[in-house]
């Protein structure tokens, strides 16, 4: 019953949110809308000079231009709209789909599926995408049914359609966003450990090459047309990884002010502040709020205290996340289960990929660092929170009531946040 | 090893490099200050126009600014520049200011507030929006 009305709200929710929010606001809006444009009117990718996100995977932007294509025949405005809703609906099933992972690993655990449920429901970073006219939430949709029918596969025995569902669903995640490739990796090294360990490597090889047959195409066009399976939108700076950003991009000296001021241009290029008051805030104002201010102008007091307000309330969630991920590797390692050791390895690749990815291409305007570009990891943060959370809490009545209520006052609080 | 000795381990992990960021922030937090908009603003214009700057002592609106202000002299004439911290605190200088009948002595642009001495040139106004942060 509860799973029932958090998934209701929270279709409400992101449909509300993708139906008011200006779609001209959500990152790289106009570039995405020149990529579907191209796509679906012209029936090619697009070059460099077509659109700024060249670089993107064209799945999404192949549906979002069909969608696209029939508003305008049917004259519904904004055209923009159907991708919208459509960013939204894949953000409602990857709440689902961390309902049905903690489902997986621990049946009988009702608690913890709720646990995951909520956090993964009311992560800004989710919500927030969900309303954009952009890829994120679709390929994090497909990247997490790939990755719960891998662990359901490390939990019972590899099938020839187990393999073959998730390699589509990780090809086609591929294929829609290049931070879905990291999880791919973790699902293939977990498979293959798992192949190892029972001496069956059939189903390895059809869920790599199921998903080599999908993305493969588009890897193979970007290196042959831009030099680089992994082509983005500038070049690398030259020079040694080492030297391409300061200290402070790793080391975070003012992560004091995400907690106090979490708005452009404070901290900017500082990878934990401006990731985390990005995550659970609007770090660069493209939320509800007015666009940023050019120098000598205020923002109104309640837009920075709105923000203030997340990054305090997302001080204690992210801790557990953090906490969750790395008790799922230890129970992994105690009980030998790749099957729960897969989500932190997810994690890890994620994390590792994207970090590689913010010093390869350091920006001065701080635009490789956002949170949205971690949502792959949310469904394993999710399912880490619900584990420690559900593990550690009190088993008496009023410890029930004490995390009912504090589930209750996470959600509440940000409500007018995340409302638009 | 149980699930919540696995737990329990984690939330110590996560704690300690919780921590340690929190530690780092605090560290830099006292031993760096950020410069303000107000010191921004003097450094710009004393090293990229050459003014000179002196702190304003007989104006009653300017020392109530919480940004703070400065007096200088703009290609000969003098302005005082308040800075403010928000929007309320913007009207409240202007209105301080507007009691004295000022007219276009008085510019007030995002969270500055300034006082000139006489009608400010074009070319005048430029040079303190040129240093405004």
């Amino acid at each position: 019953m509860a799973v029932a009305a958090v998934l209701v709200a929270q279709g409400t929710l992101l449909a509300w949110n993708a139906w008011h929010y200006d779609w001209l606001r959500g990152y790289d809006a106009y570039a995405n809308d020149q990529y579907a444009s191209t796509v679906a009117d012209e029936h090619r990718l697009p070059s460099p000079d077509d659109s700024g996100v060249w670089h993107t995977p064209p799945l999404w932007f192949a549906l979002a231009g069909v969608l696209r294509r029939a508003a305008l025949d049917h004259g519904w405005g904004p055209a923009q709209r159907p991708g919208q809703l459509l960013a939204a609906a894949a953000g409602l099933v990857v709440c689902v789909l961390v309902l049905l992972l903690g489902r997986e690993l621990w049946p009988d655990r009702r608690a913890f599926h709720l646990l995951a449920l909520v956090f993964a429901a009311a992560s800004p970073a989710l919500v927030r995408a969900s309303a954009m006219y952009h890829p994120e939430t679709l390929a994090v949709a497909l990247a997490a049914g790939g990755l719960l029918v891998a662990v359901h596969a490390l939990r019972t025995r590899w099938t020839i359609w187990s393999s073959l569902s998730a390699g589509v669903l990780l090809g086609l995640a591929g294929l829609t966003r290049a931070w879905a490739l990291p999880v791919l990796v973790a699902v293939g090294l977990a498979a293959c450990l798992d192949a190892w360990a029972r001496r069956r490597w059939v189903p390895v090889a059809v869920l790599v090459a199921t998903a080599l047959v999908l993305v493969g195409p588009w890897l193979a066009n970007e290196q042959l047309a831009h030099g680089s399976p992994l082509a983005f939108n500038r070049d690398a700076p030259p020079g040694s990884l080492a030297h391409r950003r300061p200290a402070s991009f790793y080391l975070g000296p003012r992560t004091l002010r995400a907690l106090e001021h979490p708005v452009t241009p404070l901290f900017r290029n500082e990878l934990v502040p401006h990731l985390y008051a990005d995550w659970w805030g609007d770090w660069a104002l493209t939320w509800d709020s007015p666009p940023p201010p050019a120098p000598s102008e205020l923002l109104p007091s309640s837009v920075v205290s709105e923000r203030a307000r997340q990054s305090v309330v997302g001080l204690l969630p992210s801790v557990l996340a953090l906490a969750g991920i790395v008790a799922l590797a230890l129970v992994a390692v105690a009980r030998r289960s790749t099957a729960i050791g897969l989500l932190p390895l997810t994690a890890v690749a994620v994390a590792a990929a994207y970090t590689l990815f913010a010093v390869v291409y350091p920006s001065t305007d701080g635009d490789t660092i956002k949170g949205t570009y971690l949502l792959m990891a949310l469904p394993v943060a999710s399912v880490g929170v619900g584990f420690v959370v559900d593990t550690l809490r009190p088993r008496s009545r009023a410890g029930a009531a004490l995390t009912v209520g504090a589930v209750v006052l996470f959600v509440v609080v940000q409500l007018p946040f995340l409302v638009l | 090893m149980t699930e919540r000795r696995a737990a329990a381990l984690g939330l110590v992990g996560a704690s300690v490099v919780a921590l340690a960021q929190l530690g780092v922030g605090t560290g830099w937090s006292l031993s760096h200050d950020d410069p303000s908009e107000l010191e921004l603003t003097k450094r710009c214009l004393a090293r990229e126009k050459g003014f000179t700057i002196e702190d304003p002592t007989d104006d009653a609106v300017a020392a109530s600014a919480q940004g703070g202000a400065l007096r200088t002299v703009v290609e000969g004439n003098l302005v005082t520049l308040s800075v403010a911290t928000s929007q309320q605190e913007v009207e409240r200088l202007r209105a301080g200011y507007e009691a004295g009948d000022p007219g276009d002595r008085l510019d007030v642009r995002g969270r500055y507030v300034a006082l000139w001495l006489r009608d400010p040139t074009r070319s005048q106004r430029q040079d303190t929006y040129d240093c405004a942060y």
